[in-house]
């Protein structure tokens, strides 16, 4: 069996699962943003109502809404705020990053273990060998709150191979955008995805990271790195970081294999519409911009601040471009100001704004006008 | 538990590919009643159709409906309209699972949108895994869901199914 299904298998009391399968399996970690809490939490108490029997295994994060800009979006918050109080849930308020980077800092994201959400990027936590899903919020209600329990289909697998080495001035980003352009927004719906080859295993968490990040884009169920001692040493180094649950796959062989070398990689940009409309930076170089931010799922963390700096240290950024800093976590600003970053970063005339998941669905950092980008 | 009527005959709303849940429910109407939502749902792909879907209508969009956020509100707006169905070339994941939790009966037609025009009009017969465009003449058959994500349907979406079916877990692999 592969990762996923020894995961699935274990944790729907199976001795084995295959492809196709519906299995109804415990789940370990339930994580839900501003909105998703609150419109879950009104379906369960509308719906089901009764006390959740593993009140800890559910955490909501403030992230769309650090300061909320309406009474409405402020209402919201306090009822989130009021439902964890009674339910006995763990809240992480506003401030304390994006939704995913604040689950992963505080070790409630673990290899082996199930973790589930609404928000589609939830498969990032794969990053550690977690089979990590988006569900919908009739699943968190009907069954995650009231049961600790959710329903799955067991996915095909699909293996993406990554060898090789990078040009100068290419990065793990670079790669992760080529590989949606080369995969195809869409184009692997409902598979699993395991990263591997040795560009992947060479590759710390946070850019490991990078890579599930996208299977909402690509229409991937989940993807996953096998954990290995780099998954061991991060996770031993978080607060409640256990390895009791730690699998990984049998190393079967796999049908569908996509082999890439990340050596022909270039320096890539995601270009408006989707994160398909992937480019060579060649393409764009001397397009005008007026907004940049290093935020959301993806980039508020801390290694992006530090490739932030190489470049800004000691420059100006141009002055009709705003350049919005959003960190990951408290952990990532905490570091960011060890290192020196916050103030080369300030000095360079970025703005740093408070963790949060930063302008993702324009909620809270005001809005682009029209003609702007 | 409710009896599962697998089978939809209406008029035809055609939709292009790459359809995000944005599109169903904007963000900025998510914390509103739901008879305001409505009227929203798809109106910048089409205007005309949040004004005038009937009863019964069947929607039939192009490959990766629903894509984007998993938000289940989406599904549920696209029902409330009180469209019969939803048929689409390829939904997304989290779109697919929410319509059967909801009680949104939803087929996929890999070539679903090069066989129907808007107004034509189409049977769907989930349970079977059966589409005719009654207009053209064209029909299609595909493998029918699994008999868990029918049973779901006919109990009316998934927390009807947990909260009437003891055995509802157990019995998910049949």
């Amino acid at each position: 069996m592969n990762l996923v299904e020894k995961i699935l298998a274990r944790a729907s009391g199976q001795e084995s699962v295959k492809a196709g399968d519906v299995v109804v399996a415990n789940v370990d970690r339930l994580v839900m943003h501003d909105l998703s809490a609150y419109l879950t939490g009104k379906v369960y108490d509308e719906r089901i109502g009764k006390d959740l029997p593993y009140p800890d295994r559910v955490v909501t994060v403030f992230d769309h809404h650090f300061s909320p800009p309406t009474e409405q979006q402020a209402d919201v918050l306090n009822r989130n705020r009021a439902w964890t109080k009674k339910r006995g849930t763990q809240l992480f308020d506003c401030g304390s990053g994006n939704i995913h980077n604040v689950l992963m800092q505080n070790g409630l994201a673990l290899p082996g273990q199930i973790v589930v959400g609404s928000d589609s990027h939830t498969p990032v936590h794969g990053a550690v060998g977690a089979f990590a899903v988006a569900l919908g919020n009739d699943s968190h209600a009907g069954t995650v709150m009231p049961f600790g329990k959710a329903w799955f289909r067991v996915p095909e697998l699909i293996q993406i191979e990554l060898t090789g080495e990078l040009q100068p001035g290419t990065t793990p980003r670079d790669v992760a955008l080529w590989l949606v352009g080369q995969l195809g927004e869409g184009s692997v719906i409902y598979k699993a995805l395991e990263f591997t080859g040795p560009f992947i295993t060479s590759l710390g968490i946070w850019d490991r990271w990078l890579f599930p990040v996208l299977c909402v884009d690509l229409g991937a169920k989940c993807g996953y790195v096998e954990p290995d001692d780099v998954t061991r040493e991060f996770i031993e180094a978080l607060p409640g970081g256990r390895l009791d649950l730690l699998l990984n796959g049998d190393g079967d062989p796999v049908e569908d294999v996509r082999r890439f070398d990340v050596g022909v990689v270039p320096p890539t940009v995601a270009a408006p519409p989707t994160v398909g409309n992937v480019h060579p930076v060649d393409e764009l170089v001397g397009t005008p911009l007026q907004w940049a931010e290093l935020g959301g799922h993806g980039g508020g963390r801390l290694e992006d601040f530090l490739l932030a700096a190489r470049v800004l240290r000691g420059r100006r950024i141009h002055p009709d471009v705003k350049l919005n800093l959003v960190p990951g976590s408290r952990e990532v600003f905490r570091q960011a100001l060890e290192l020196g970053l916050v103030a080369d970063l300030h000095e360079a005339g970025g703005t740093w704004f408070p963790p949060s998941t930063g302008s993702n669905q324009t909620a809270n950092m005001g809005a682009m006008s029209e003609g702007r980008r | 538990m409710g009896e599962l009527v697998p089978r939809y005959e209406g008029r035809c709303w055609k939709f292009p590919a790459n359809i995000p849940t944005d599109a169903l429910v904007k963000s900025r109407y998510v914390f509103d009643p739901m008879d305001e939502i409505v009227k929203h749902v798809l109106e910048d792909y089409n205007p005309r159709f949040p004004l005038e879907v009937q009863p019964g209508d069947i929607v039939v969009a192009g490959h990766h409906f629903g894509q984007s956020s998993g938000r289940a509100i989406a599904a549920k707006a696209l029902k409330a309209t009180g469209i019969g169905c939803v048929v689409s070339n390829a939904f997304s994941r989290t779109f697919f699972r929410n319509c059967f939790e909801i009680g949104l009966p939803s087929l996929e037609i890999p070539d679903a949108t090069d066989i129907v025009e808007d107004g034509d009009h189409l049977v769907v017969d989930i349970a079977q895994g059966f589409f005719r465009n009654e207009t053209s003449g064209v029909e299609r058959h595909v493998a029918p869901a699994s008999p868990f994500l029918l049973r779901m349907l006919a109990a009316g979406g998934l927390i009807n199914l947990t909260q009437s079916d003891p055995d509802w877990a157990s019995t998910a692999n049949t």
